[in-house]
């Protein structure tokens, strides 16, 4: 009933992403650390990390696994916000992390008792 | 090991340095300061843990050997293009299909690398090739913010890298092994550990307003572009975090030229 895939496939497909996710990884490193970035390009730089994330969080949260739907109605808005919060007060990743993941399975279980 | 601290980013280069845990980072023996990279990533680790397990248990329903599953993960350290890689497999694609898609979401570690890059100017070509090989968004998020408090070396950031790396093929083993009786991993909440890092990882990495402005118009693009198809534009789902961060980006750099 499930899908079997070939191992050649699998081994094709390991090498291959252990391959190329290196090539975007350590040739950017190599070579932009030996040239001095003109300085809008080192900002603009500056600023990549928080857009990233910016971007991670809007797709993990606000659109869970790719697909449209009420935010106000799932788990994932109220858990980001008691990570947020618990974040915010104990500048704690582990307890941020644990807390989210734990209002986020109460969550899942409370919500389809009270919203509709 | 060279430490950066030789010549500290102007831009970033923060008055900290007096703070207690500066002794360590700027003065203690390469081996004190790869141990508080293990502490600073040990987060990573226990997020790691169990979105591996889910990793490992997703492979192995797919077909996966436990050494397979592993392979991949110890090779690749890539979450989430790990997991579309088995979406894609899963749908039936064939390993060309799986290779791009996936390189395409890791696109943006071309700017994470060129980012980092500019921290460890002094470091060797070894360091920049095992900084590059444990390079993921978290340790990127976690190495940038102790960057700014001035306390990030490359022996640091090893540090973070390695006990990320062994969370993630640890998790990604005891899932594979298991996973006949582990079952359905979402139970645990799973689903909501690499969403829950990356809200963290953004209040830690937002310094000011003008950043929080950034994410927030990142996250705006995100979430319009698949309206693009609405006028026509077909767009792959894979390339809306490359494209909405790096537009984002560069909005704040045309906003703000001047420091």
């Amino acid at each position: 009933m499930r899908t079997e895939i070939a191992h050649s496939t699998i081994w094709i497909v390991i090498l291959g992403m252990a391959l190329l996710n290196y090539a975007v990884r350590f040739p950017p490193l190599a070579i932009v650390s030996r040239i001095d970035l003109p300085k809008p390009i080192a900002r603009w730089l500056s600023f990549v990390p928080i857009a990233v994330m910016g971007a991670l969080v809007a797709s993990e949260v606000l659109r869970p696994g790719g697909s449209w739907g009420n935010p106000l109605t799932g788990p994932s808005l109220y858990a980001a916000i008691v990570t947020a919060l618990v974040f915010r007060y104990t500048k704690s990743f582990l307890g941020a992390t644990v807390a989210g993941m734990a209002s986020f399975v109460v969550l899942q279980h409370a919500l389809p008792l009270v919203v509709r | 090991m060279a430490s950066m601290h030789s010549s500290p980013d102007p831009i970033h280069a923060q008055a900290h340095a007096e703070a207690p845990a500066a002794a360590i980072a700027l003065r203690g023996s390469a081996l004190a300061r790869f141990r508080r990279g293990v502490g600073l990533g040990f987060p990573i680790f226990l997020g790691y843990m169990p979105v591996g397990m889910a990793f490992g248990i997703l492979a192995r329903g797919l077909g996966f050997t436990v050494f397979e599953a592993c392979v991949c993960s110890a090779t690749a350290l890539a979450g989430a293009g790990q997991f579309i890689a088995l979406s894609f497999l899963a749908a039936g694609a064939g390993a060309t299909g799986v290779l791009i898609a996936t390189t395409v979401v890791n696109l943006r570690y071309v700017l994470f690398a060129s980012t980092l890059s500019t921290y460890v100017r002094d470091a060797s070509t070894p360091v920049h090739a095992a900084l590059a090989f444990s390079l993921t968004d978290e340790t990127f998020a976690i190495n940038v913010a102790d960057h700014r408090q001035g306390l990030a070396t490359p022996a640091s950031m090893a540090g973070v890298g390695g006990v990320a790396w062994v969370g993630w093929v640890l998790g990604t083993l005891i899932g594979a092994v298991g996973a006949g009786w582990i079952g359905d991993p979402s139970r645990f909440g799973v689903g909501f550990a690499m969403p829950a890092m990356f809200t963290a990882l953004f209040l830690a990495l937002a310094e000011d307003w003008r950043h929080v402005v950034i994410g927030a118009v990142s996250g705006a693009i995100l979430l319009a572009l698949p309206l693009l198809g609405a006028v026509g534009v077909r767009l792959e789902s894979s390339w809306y975090l490359v494209i909405a961060s790096m537009a984002a980006a560069t909005v704040g750099a045309v906003v703000w030229r001047e420091d």
